[in-house]
């Protein structure tokens, strides 16, 4: 049923076929039906008016010669019955037979000299009761459609037709005339079989016509769709062929007319992204040649500050620490803008990333002067292979580390780590002042700071967060920020455990389990 | 003294890098289009070249490319631009190592430069195996049987440090540290491609490698002796 349903939402031809032939279906029965029960009572009626006519002229006979042998002994009587028997139902083909009966009223009692009689065929007992008790009633030709049982067994639709007749010493007979309508019966079957068979093919000549018509309209169809197709694959340049004047050719030009304006949005598109690229890198030379030679200089000139007055000397610390910035500034920068043209290329390799993540923590022990924060680390395993671009891997972890060391308030961040077959999770947990729900919608957009008057510790260029979050999805991984006004916040990198395969789970919630904890003793 | 060509197109970095390395103690050869390099390298020979990618006339790939054909000398590219596929086809070219512009700071390099400038593994001497390799550390000479084969000197002592400690499994980081001199870093690229680099040299079949082997998910190992 499933698979019916399935086909017919499936194929246009199928459907159209399909209701098309239930449609003529229906007509050609109610047609057919029409024409048949008209035909059946055309001939019903014609035969029944010759057979009444014919009775009326043999009951005539009948009586005639019942009259005329008013002076005959019983047994001459008996005899003209036989005859008259006989001569109503030799002349004919068998089809066409008649049988004729004369039977004593049920009323009447039995006599000692009865003239109940047939001919061989019938058994005058299936002649139906209720048409004797017509005739028992009136002196008029009386007539029912009944099935009459043969002598042979086999019961046979008949038109009967009865009289009252008077038969002289004898009394009141029924005489019934039984006309076997098996001739007739043939006929309206040879007509209903005709009438089937030709329904039946009319049906399978529209189911064939509607075939070829629908292949007519479903071909262009297809071959549209196959041509959508191409072109969703990247093949701009597949256009519909117009070979007529007919509503398809109206869907092609329109369809080509589509297909050529998308092909000029993509290049156009296609150059901008070529110059932007362009712009990038050359803004990369650019910049990053003088940035050298202004690194350098303005640390000959750091290195010589001793010598200098107080106001140079600061100067020269400030100018060093800025050009510093400058160009972390102009690192994330290009990096975005790499992100950006869709020019950022992962470059995988097989690591321990537990490692990688004790060397970042280790990293920020020995740089971290200012602060007393520490980094806690808890895993599952010592060593998590995995395949992933190391460089951008250890810039999430250098972005969320900062970020929490930033925002832990000199309480301890924790970093978890876990692993299962296919994913890798990473959380990084801090308990400082946290973050309310409209600042994670923002968190990880670009120059968006929580507090903004909050200093900036770290000299973080407010790119990080956005850049990792970049990264993370580069490797077809996720970075998810959990926070709560004074509960601190949490950051959770999960990745697949080999770049560009998809994640299926989340081996560490982003809801952290001491905040369930600690709300659930409260 | 140690002289050290500097080629770049920008003027004003190259006479900065040529006060901070004539400071620490160097002499300094300073070129400003790629076409010029080769003749100036051909009529005094540093001991060392620090080389632009983008220069006028030829750039710095190609210019690494014609060194590399008639020299061992060490060559460090130096980058603008962060793009992978320039650091790989300067390391392919022949470069021994690549910095980044902007250097992190002065000392950063200049510690490169002496590394590459270092005789590395200088406590070894005498005869060293690898695979079926023979390496003679005092002479700076590799040979199958009676083949010698051609080695840069970063090269060398990439075979050398492997093979000194035969049983070892380096980690990319611990050649970089040990090879390279790198504190820390994490472009484990510059290993990558060396060891590509030292295959094609010295392995019979470098898809199949016999003398540099891979040790998935860690590093690198020697091979055992044939």
């Amino acid at each position: 049923m499933r698979s019916i349903r399935q086909a017919l939402a499936q194929s246009l031809a199928t459907k159209v076929i399909l209701s098309t032939v239930v449609l003529s279906l229906g007509v050609i029965s109610l047609a057919g039906s029409a024409l048949f029960s008209r035909l059946s009572d055309g001939i019903q009626s014609a035969s029944l008016t010759s057979s009444l006519a014919e009775s009326k002229f043999t009951f005539f006979d009948a009586e005639y010669k019942l009259v005329i042998s008013r002076n005959s002994t019983v047994e001459e009587r008996k005899k003209i019955l036989a005859d008259i028997i006989v001569n109503s139902t030799t002349q004919v083909v068998k089809e066409a037979r008649r049988e004729v009966a004369f039977l004593r009223p049920a009323t009447t009692t039995p006599s000692k000299n009865s003239y109940e009689m047939s001919s061989d065929l019938i058994v005058p007992k299936s002649i139906p009761q209720s048409l004797r008790k017509q005739i028992a009633k009136s002196g008029e030709v009386k007539y029912a459609y009944a099935k009459i049982m043969q002598k042979s067994g086999v019961e046979e639709q008949s038109l009967v037709v009865g009289k009252r007749v008077n038969i002289p010493s004898g009394g009141m007979y029924e005489m019934y005339i039984v006309f076997s309508l098996g001739n007739q019966q043939a006929t309206i079957e040879l007509i209903k079989n005709s009438l089937l068979f030709t329904g039946l093919a009319l049906i399978l000549l529209i189911a064939l016509i509607t075939f070829l018509v629908v292949r007519q309209v479903v071909r262009p169809v297809r071959e549209a769709a196959r041509i959508a197709n191409q072109f969703t694959e990247g093949d701009f340049s597949q256009r519909m062929a117009i070979n007529s004047q007919d509503e398809m050719a109206t869907l092609a030009r329109s369809y080509n007319e589509m297909a050529l304006s998308i092909e000029r949005q993509i290049s156009r598109l296609e150059n901008l992204s070529r110059v932007q690229q362009r712009f990038v890198s050359d803004v990369s030379h650019e910049l990053r040649t003088p940035l050298t030679t202004l690194r350098m200089a303005s640390e000959v000139i750091y290195n010589q500050r001793q010598s200098f007055d107080p106001v140079v000397s600061r100067s020269s610390e400030l100018l060093s620490a800025q050009i510093e910035r400058f160009e972390r500034l102009l690192e994330d920068l290009l990096e975005v803008s790499r992100f950006d043209a869709e020019v950022a290329v992962l470059e995988p390799s097989e690591f321990d990333v537990v490692n990688l993540v004790k060397r970042c923590i280790k990293d920020f022990e020995l740089g971290d002067t200012d602060t007393d924060s520490g980094i806690r680390i808890e895993t599952e395993s010592e060593k998590v292979v995995i395949k992933a671009d190391i460089r951008r891997v250890e810039r999430i972890m250098r972005n969320l580390l900062s970020n929490a060391l930033d925002h832990a308030d000199d309480q301890e961040v924790v970093v978890t780590i876990v692993a299962t077959e296919t994913e890798v999770a990473i959380g990084v947990r801090d308990r400082g002042s946290g973050l309310d729900e409209s600042a994670l919608i923002r968190v990880f957009d670009r120059f968006w700071r929580a507090d903004p008057s909050r200093a900036r510790v770290r000299g973080g260029t407010g790119l990080g967060l956005s850049i990792a979050l970049e990264d993370a999805r580069l490797h077809n991984g996720e970075l998810d920020a959990w926070g709560r006004p004074g509960k601190g916040a949490h950051f959770v990198l999960t990745l697949p455990r080999v770049a560009g395969d998809s994640i299926n789970a989340r081996p560490i919630k982003i809801t952290p389990e001491d905040f369930h904890q600690e709300n659930f003793y409260l | 003294m140690t002289l050290v060509m500097v080629v770049d197109d920008d003027q004003d970095l190259a006479e900065m890098l040529g006060i901070v390395l004539t400071s620490s103690g160097f002499d300094v050869d300073l070129v400003s289009r790629g076409d010029e390099a080769l003749e100036v390298f051909r009529n005094n020979p540093p001991d060392l070249v620090l080389l632009d990618v983008m220069l006028p006339g030829i750039d710095g790939i190609e210019v690494c490319r014609l060194i590399r054909q008639e020299s061992m000398v060490p060559i460090v590219m130096l980058s603008a631009k962060g793009e992978t596929q320039d650091i790989v086809r300067g390391l392919e070219a022949g470069a021994d190592d690549y910095m980044q512009k902007p250097f992190r700071d002065k000392a950063e390099l200049i510690a490169r430069i002496r590394t590459r400038l270092r005789r590395t593994n200088a406590d070894v001497t005498g005869l060293l195996t690898i695979g079926d390799l023979v390496i003679d550390v005092t002479a700076h000479e590799v040979q199958r049987g009676a083949t010698l084969i051609q080695l840069t000197r970063l090269e060398f002592d990439l075979l050398v440090a492997l093979a000194r400690d035969p049983g070892r499994v380096f980690t990319r980081d611990a050649l970089l540290s040990e090879v390279w001199g790198y504190r820390h870093s994490t472009d484990t690229r510059l290993v990558n491609v060396h060891v590509q680099r030292l295959r094609s040299k010295v392995e019979h079949d470098p898809e199949h490698p016999e003398i540099v082997m891979t040790v998935r998910g860690v590093g690198y190992k020697a091979g055992g002796p044939a």
